[in-house]
């Protein structure tokens, strides 16, 4: 499974969200989207599935475009995980993660054992499988989040979309989420593409690192090219400190707060 | 593991709803033998049964087939159409609080009967075409205006189903007065919900549109399952949001206009009864939608009973009694937020 975009261009209004940004997503790619606020991140990942329109160029999904798919049968090939859903009836953890098999339901529409035990296996792995019956809006944010990553992990999808999965996460969390996304990738010809703030866990799990700044793309490459002082500065316009990390020796970046 | 309050299975489903169906038929036999005028019990289940010679007069035999039991189906119709869109709409609307009184669908469907009635008065079946019209405008204007740049807020729709609702009532008093003095009176009862009036065609057209339309939305019941937790997730999860909303806004519509156009604006049933399934079995539209039909149809059987029997031999209109159970709980709800 290949996920394009091609010279993609989103307009907001007259302003362009998206300014003629490609990327190439094959199995085990993790590919970090790293930018300050309002670059054009989240609505560049939006558009990779298909649901915002396009002012120009395209996003084909093995060599054809996305629009020609139905959207189950996007759904079975790319999972989103999106920022906190809005919850104003209890559902239970199960029912919710349930919800990732929806594009493979049949016409009766009732999960079969084999959903079931898919949602179980998920709920292991996200560590929830304690909360099966609890209802969403009992669990803490966090917990949420974790329910979130488990019903993208459901679709069993090829293709993932991670939009800030760490925001909610502690730090032991955080290591879990990206460590099971590179698992998934690793494991069973999967890529994902993540919109992250958090500079050193994208060096440490990404494979590919791209750098945007008000909606253009400004530098793609591995961790080690992308994460320099210079372009940093020009993506942030601040000082950083760049060096290895003493186990894994991936980029570590720490922002120079300089006295006034 | 996942135990079984986890989820709702189909073996779940299958079950809770017999149950209600069980109830349902309970219900209907009791509903028929009390009255102005009681029935023997055992003689009148006899009837029920398709037996003969039960022991019934003639005189009892008449009320019983010709007068309650007529009543009695249009109650249970009315209350399916009316508790199965109002599951439909909260589901659709991502608000447990939406329910076709309140949102001014019922109003839209009142307004569309009142012409049907003005304009084409000889004709039976241009009143629920009217009035599913009317329910269809209505909604769809509901809808537009609840719609902000965050989204509907719940607040936001019971505003606009309130304007909406005023707005239509006051086209409903300019074409009252476009009435003679004589229909006043009925048209004012109709107004707050009235079974009394049940004829055989509009209850075969009432029947029809209960088929269609519960049939319609159980189908997409998955979808809502998701659409309630957000559009735009159910639309990465498979859902093809747009088609599923317009086919449960017909859906629902078809049921608000075929409920109104046979007994008018019965409020509340669509709220109290799918917030007490959901409260009992959970919120899986699966069950919630079929159970709220069944639950429907046993609420609104129950609340026309006690309309025609506390102050009998004179009768309230059933609106009344379902919105005095209906407004407390509504209240409630606000208040829990």
């Amino acid at each position: 499974m290949m996920l394009e975009a091609r010279n993609i261009t989103i307009n907001y209004g007259s302003r362009a969200a998206v300014a003629d940004v490609s990327l190439t997503a094959e199995p085990k790619d993790v590919i970090a989207i790293i930018g300050p606020n309002g670059a054009g991140k989240s609505t560049l990942l939006r558009a990779l599935n298909g649901s915002v329109p396009l002012a120009s160029g395209e996003v084909m999904l093995d060599d054809r475009a996305i629009n020609s798919y139905s959207r189950r049968a996007v759904a079975q090939r790319i999972a989103v995980v999106a920022q906190e859903a809005e919850l104003r009836f209890p559902v239970t953890v199960t029912e919710f993660v349930l919800g990732g098999r929806f594009a493979w339901s049949n016409a009766w529409g009732w999960e079969t054992e084999r959903d079931v035990e898919i949602v179980r296996t998920t709920l292991r792995e996200t560590e929830l499988d304690g909360f099966a019956d609890r209802l969403m809006n009992e669990l803490s944010g966090g917990e949420r989040q974790r329910a979130v990553l488990a019903r993208a992990l459901a679709t069993e999808a090829k293709i993932l979309l991670l939009d800030e999965p760490t925001a909610n996460l502690d730090l032991a969390h955080q290591a879990m989420m990206l460590r099971l996304v590179r698992e998934r990738c690793d494991r069973s010809e999967t890529a994902a593409v993540v919109v992250t703030h958090d500079i050193n866990l994208a060096a440490e799990f990404a494979t590919r690192v791209m750098l945007l700044k008000n909606s253009r793309l400004i530098a793609v490459g591995s961790p080690r090219d992308v994460l320099t002082v210079d372009l940093l500065k020009e993506i942030f316009g601040l000082q950083v400190l760049v060096d290895a990390h003493p186990i894994s020796g991936a980029p570590r970046v720490t922002p120079i707060h300089t006295q006034r | 593991m996942i135990s079984g309050s986890a989820r709702t299975t189909l073996m779940r489903t299958a079950s809770i709803c017999g149950l209600l169906l069980l109830t349902l038929v309970v219900v209907i036999v009791i509903a028929a033998v009390i009255g102005s005028q009681r029935l023997p019990f055992g003689s009148s289940l006899c009837a029920l049964s398709g037996k003969s010679n039960c022991g019934l007069s003639s005189e009892e035999h008449a009320i019983l087939f010709d007068l309650r039991l007529p009543r009695i189906l249009l109650a249970g119709a009315v209350g399916v159409c009316l508790a199965t869109a109002g599951a439909g709409y909260q589901a659709l609307l991502r608000n447990p609080l939406a329910e076709p009184y309140l949102l001014g669908v019922s109003n839209g469907a009142a307004v569309g009967t009142m012409i049907a009635l003005v304009f084409f008065g000889a004709a039976e079946w241009s009143r629920p075409v009217m009035a599913f019209a009317g329910a269809l405008i209505a909604s769809f204007i509901v809808y537009q205006l609840a719609r902000g740049r965050a989204g509907a807020t719940p607040e936001r729709l019971i505003l606009a189903g309130v304007i909406v609702t005023t707005f239509l009532s006051s086209a409903i008093v300019f074409i009252t007065t476009l009435m003679d003095a004589t229909r006043i009176r009925s048209f004012t009862f109709w107004l707050l919900g009235d079974l009394s009036g049940t004829t055989t065609s509009l209850l075969t057209i009432t029947f029809i549109a209960v088929l269609i339309g519960v049939i319609v939305l159980a189908a997409n019941a998955r979808s809502l399952n998701l659409m309630m937790l957000g559009e735009r997730d159910a639309f990465d999860l498979g859902v093809e949001v747009s088609r599923v909303r317009v086919i449960v806004f017909i859906a629902a519509s078809l049921l608000v206009g075929a409920s109104v156009a046979s007994s008018g604006s019965v409020g509340y049933v669509g709220l109290v009864v799918p917030h007490l399934v959901r409260l009992s079995f959970g919120s899986d539209n699966r069950l919630v939608i079929v159970a709220s039909a069944l639950g429907g149809a046993v609420f609104v059987i129950f609340a026309d009973t006690i309309a025609r029997t506390i102050i009998a031999p004179r009768e309230l209109p059933v609106g009344a009694i379902t919105a005095l159970i209906g407004a407390p709980l509504f209240i409630y709800l606000l208040r829990r937020g």
